[in-house]
């Protein structure tokens, strides 16, 4: 694997990361404000890490179903 | 033909210095993406702990907002790794 294959490699492992880590920032904005309704306490309630999982994963369905019903209408 | 100016030589001398310069570039594009994403989530956190934290800015932050923010980013740190996990461990 000559030098620029190698960059061009890294590159697109960097720019995956970058994103899936993107990602998980938006979900946790939009996720810490529908489920943290109350004042921070000294750890997460389990009503609260419940919601945060189940935000971030309908999140995910949405996504999924947003997706496909844009083909659909290609 | 003297050892500087034969083909070999030059080739080998100009690729091995481009692979140091290659790699030091990919070092510092990896440094640089972890510093902005460090920059990125702390403006998150900063926002998100004074919109729950300081709701009647004072004349000095008090020892229950302090302790308010404290948690804050606590709290806030533990909701992106359950976010992270929650993409990653359950493939729907």
């Amino acid at each position: 694997m000559d030098k620029s294959e190698e960059l061009q490699q890294f590159l697109e492992l960097e720019k995956q990361k970058a994103m899936v880590s993107e990602m998980v920032g938006k979900l946790t904005n939009v996720c810490w404000d529908k489920c943290i309704t109350g004042t921070p306490g000294s750890k997460l309630s389990s009503g609260e890490s419940s919601c945060l999982t189940n935000c971030a994963q309908r999140y995910m369905d949405m996504s999924i179903i947003i997706m496909k019903r844009f083909q659909s209408m290609q | 033909m003297d050892s500087f100016s034969s083909p070999s030589s030059l080739s080998s001398g100009s690729s091995e210095s481009s692979g140091r310069s290659a790699e030091a570039m990919m070092d510092q594009l990896k440094a640089q993406l972890a510093q902005a994403y460090a920059e990125e989530f702390l403006e998150t956190v900063r926002s998100k702990c004074f919109a729950k934290c300081i709701t009647k800015p004072g004349t000095s932050l008090s020892g229950s907002e302090s302790s308010c923010v404290s948690r804050c980013v606590e709290r806030y740190i533990e909701a992106t790794g359950i976010v992270g996990r929650a993409l990653f461990s359950s493939p729907r």
